[in-house]
């Protein structure tokens, strides 16, 4: 056998690896019942803010903890709790991605990605002519 | 209705030239092609096409004038100047008005196309036809993106020139336009450039980068001229400098997107493995691999194949990459991605036909390809060069097959989400590909072509490998560096740059001009332990260790990272003690000034230095935090905001004499309560007291409620009354003036004894605070020096392989 053809088996062994870890990546976009009945994997979670509920920061008290309430996709309500601090600009989200694990009823996320609404990122001529 | 006012003329004038732009480009392409296929006619056939493709340059160049025309005299009219500009913009911005959108991107990516064509034109000789044919074939593409008209329903290209405001979907019924004055309209401005993009290295790294990006045309154009004309070996002389050329700028322009994002993002880092930074970061690889397989082509005529493989390679990752990012396909996942502008399909169009294309011809000429008949010997430098191109071919097909997530969620409808810790991620898989190339760099140059003396050759190294590792105990040392899994890149690239430094001067006697290459890898490995070294090191120093414990959530969630700084207090960081010292606003920044001290053996506080760290009030992105950075020689000391209440810094001012929202307390005798700036303790309730004197009826219930309250230097009464007047419930308030504090007596529970008040605080008392992180960046200059050293190198190959050419 040649050495070109140990190095082809190897690369073709790496490339495999790399197909491999990126389809089983551990996280899959779920609802928060799929989150509840497996309570020890990490999930991506995306719903929306319910503006009902009182979302609580109190850097005072902690920093690194925010809890709020959120709808996900399916509708289910459910408790946050939020490892980091209050994102800016929170209550203007139009969508948020947890990344998190179910912890009985809340949803332990350590991280949060928002979306804001398109009309608040553009912006409109009317409202320039007016300044 | 007529509109008056408004700037048509200047638009038609543009569109024009976009016209030009395309219609030239498609006749340079053409005639370049008769002119290379056509041997009888060639001389008129070039002709035309050297005419052609100026014509096509002047439109470029017409183009990017009339939209700077435009911009600095603010037509608003246009959909694009409003979108990207507006009159308060500083004027040194409006060249990054053009690659703020889809369309002046593609623009500038046009425009370094022609500067490179007509460098061609004149360098190239018998090549430039071939060569020019596929440049401008690519121009037509991209001529293309500008065209913005529709056939059948289909949209091509996006124009700048032809988009009123006032036409567009949007914005049509806005009462706006019911004014035939509407453009004079003073008041009438810009949306304005994203304020993310008005800093200065926003100035510079789109232009360089795209440079590079257009860079990898030239040596894709000569794989395909050579392909084309069957002279698989002739191509690579004069594509080899401008291989160079690219992995230079695409490296300094990857590198300058990365110093951005270190001083104006807040991510916390130079690189996010952002899938856009990803999308250049792979092509680049790809090049790099490229540009040393079309050296051992040159030098021993070995991996033809692999050689033209990667450089055409390189340049489809590019159009990959501008898929990626245009077409909207990445959605949420970066912070790069441009809206999408319905360009999508054209986008894919301009990538397969170019895939195509080189496919075919690859195949047409496979059986061409010599066939090595000797096996090169393991000892031989062309043997270990060709592994170290496979090593970043695999590792950039990691990279971007992983980044591809969205795009493959999009065929195989899936739902997979990327890694939590994405950086983690990347940074393990990539770790080996880096340790085995930093490895080759150190030991590829003592390698001799065809077969090496494998004695002379470790003696020779020998002393570089003592020197590392020598060195990199004492740096593991310095930065406490106890990594197990990195430290043995840490060894492997001060290894590369140790041994290219001795082969610099111990081979090459220190001859700078033939230096190049070795000079060239130093930089590379120095880019790799500076990142390796401030990432791994990267120090937190604002741990807030009184949060609740989380651990059984596992180590992803004890977040600790960010600290509350009130004003006028005084924490430890690190080495440092922080002060929070208040707030100020310029413009749309507030600016949350942080001093920094230490304190000596005899405890006084020396003040270091001050930082600071601003939040953006941007209309368009939501509030955007942006870090301020300290550097030292052999550290960063960096600051950003990750919370602050906005709404304090108007209504402070006014209101500060107000009292805030009262809160309740239930209390028994005894019992302590905390206001922001006192304790306060029930002491007792009494109900002989002079009734008259609060003005009371002696017939009323009355009972008194006393309180002590103290500050930190003085104790003060405070005693509401509670009074049953006619069956109301009234209370008589007690406030502490000098504490602002405002006392209520409510109830009283006649069962436990327990009673009921309110307390208010006046606004003033309510003292600011921030949340902010810390972070100390060890060594990040090794990475800069890299960058440089990197730079200086390549240039110095290109200059010594141009003059040996000509």
């Amino acid at each position: 056998m040649k050495k070109i053809h140990i190095l082809g088996i190897i690369i073709i062994a790496v490339a495999i690896g790399a197909i491999f870890t990126t389809l089983n990546s551990t996280s899959t976009y779920a609802s928060f019942t799929e989150a509840a009945n497996d309570p020890g994997s990490e999930f991506h979670v995306v719903g929306k803010l319910n503006k009902e509920k009182e979302a609580v920061y109190n850097p005072k008290l902690d920093a690194n903890v925010f809890t709020f309430y959120m709808l996900d996709n399916k509708g289910k309500e459910c408790k946050v709790v939020l490892h980091k601090n209050k994102p800016q600009d929170f209550e203007r989200s139009e969508q948020i991605v947890l990344i998190g694990k179910m912890q009985g009823e809340e949803f332990q996320a350590s991280d949060i990605l928002m979306k804001c609404p398109s009309k608040y990122n553009e912006g409109s001529p009317q409202e320039t002519a007016q300044k | 209705m007529e509109y008056i006012g408004e700037h048509l003329g200047i638009g038609k004038i543009g569109n024009l030239f976009v016209i030009l732009s395309f219609v030239f480009a498609m006749l340079a392409s053409l005639s370049y092609f008769f002119a290379a296929k056509d041997k009888d006619d060639s001389a008129s056939w070039k002709r035309i096409a050297r005419i052609a493709f100026r014509i096509h340059g002047l439109a470029v160049i017409g183009i990017v004038s009339t939209l700077f025309i435009m911009l600095s005299n603010h037509y608003f009219e246009y959909e694009y100047v409003w979108h990207h500009s507006n009159r308060e913009m500083p004027m040194r911005y409006i060249l990054s008005c053009f690659w703020e959108g889809q369309e002046g991107s593609f623009l500038l990516w046009t425009f370094w196309h022609v500067v490179l064509g007509l460098i061609l034109q004149r360098s190239a000789k018998h090549w430039e036809a071939p060569v020019m044919a596929t440049v401008s074939l690519v121009q037509v593409f991209l001529a293309s993106m500008l065209l913005g008209i529709t056939i059948f329903d289909y949209h091509i290209g996006s124009n700048p020139f032809t988009v009123l405001l006032r036409e567009h979907p949007d914005y049509s019924a806005i009462p706006l336009f019911s004014d035939p004055h509407y453009a004079s309209n003073p008041n009438f401005d810009g949306r304005g450039l994203n304020p993310l993009l008005q800093n200065y290295w926003m100035t510079i790294h789109p232009p360089t980068l795209f440079l590079g990006f257009a860079l990898t045309v030239v040596p894709f154009a000569y794989a395909i001229a050579g392909l084309w004309k069957k002279q698989f070996n002739e191509w690579l002389k004069p594509a080899l400098p401008w291989t160079y050329a690219g992995v230079t700028v695409l490296g300094v322009g990857i590198l300058m997107g990365g110093a951005w994002a270190y001083e104006a993002l807040s991510f916390g880092g130079f690189w996010a493995w952002d899938p856009v930074e990803n999308a250049s970061l792979v092509p680049w690889l790809t090049l790099v691999g490229a540009a040393h397989l079309m050296l051992i082509n040159r030098n021993k005529g070995q991996s033809l194949f692999t050689a033209f493989f990667l450089a055409i390679l390189s340049f489809i990752l590019i159009l990959y990459s501008t898929y990626l990012t245009r077409s909207g396909i990445l959605g949420e996942t970066s912070v790069h991605s441009f809206p999408t502008a319905g360009l999508s399909g054209q986008l894919l169009m301009y990538l397969f036909c170019f895939l195509i294309l080189g496919i075919t011809l690859l195949v047409i000429n496979w059986k061409h390809f010599p066939k090595t008949i000797e096996e090169e010997g393991i000892w031989s430098r062309e043997f270990w060069m060709f592994v170290g191109a496979i090593v970043l071919l695999v590792s950039s097909f990691q990279i971007m097959f992983y980044t591809s997530m969205p795009v493959w969620n999009k065929l195989f409808d899936m739902h997979r989400a990327p890694q939590k810790d994405i950086i983690d991620f990347y940074n393990k898989w990539q770790l080996p590909f880096a340790f085995v190339v930093t490895l080759l760099i150190a030991v590829g140059q003592f390698f001799k072509y065809k077969n090496t003396d494998i004695k002379a050759f470790l003696k020779k190294i020998s002393v570089s490998f003592i020197i590392a590792i020598i060195l990199s105990v004492l740096l593991e040392y310095a930065v406490n560096f106890n990594d197990r899994y990195y430290s043995v890149l840490l060894f492997s690239s001060i290894f590369a740059a140790v041994a290219n430094l001795d082969y610099m001067f111990r081979v090459l006697k220190g001859n700078v001009k033939k230096a190049g290459a070795s000079i060239a890898h130093i930089g590379f490995a120095l880019v790799l332990l500076g990142a390796l070294v401030s990432t791994s090191k990267k120090d937190i120093i604002s741990q807030n260790t009184s949060g609740k414990s989380i651990e059984s959530l596992g180590e992803k969630f004890s977040n600790n990272d960010n600290i509350l700084l009130t004003q006028g207090d005084t924490l430890q960081m690190g080495k440092y003690l922080v002060t929070y010292v208040g707030r100020r606003q310029e413009g749309i920044n507030i600016y949350f000034d942080v001093d920094y001290f230490t304190e000596n053996e005899a405890g006084k506080l020396n003040k270091e230095f001050s930082l600071a760290p601003l939040l953006q009030l941007n209309p368009r992105m939501g509030n955007v935090a942006e870090p301020d950075t300290r550097h030292f020689l052999t550290f960063d000391v960096y600051t950003h905001i990750t919370y602050a209440e906005l709404l304090n810094t108007k209504e402070n001012k006014e209101s500060k004499d107000e009292y805030a929202i009262a809160k309740d307390f239930t209390l028994k005798k005894g019992d302590t309560i905390f206001s922001s700036n006192a304790i306060i303790v029930f002491d007792s309730l009494s109900t002989y007291f002079d009734k008259a004197a609060y003005k009371i009826d002696p017939a009323d219930i009355a009972v008194k409620a006393h309180f002590s309250v103290l500050d930190v230097k003085e104790k003060y009464q405070a005693a509401p009354v509670y009074v049953i007047h006619n069956n109301a419930i009234q209370s008589i308030p007690a406030s502490v003036d000098p504490l602002g504090l405002k006392f209520n007596f409510w109830q009283i529970n006649p069962e436990d004894g327990k009673i009921q008040i309110s307390l208010q605080e006046k606004k003033s008392n309510v003292r600011d605070y921030i949340v902010m992180q810390a972070m100390i960046f060890p060594y990040i200059n090794i990475l800069w020096i890299g960058c440089i050293v990197m730079a200086i190198g390549t240039i110095i190959a290109i200059w010594e392989r141009v003059k040996r050419g000509s």
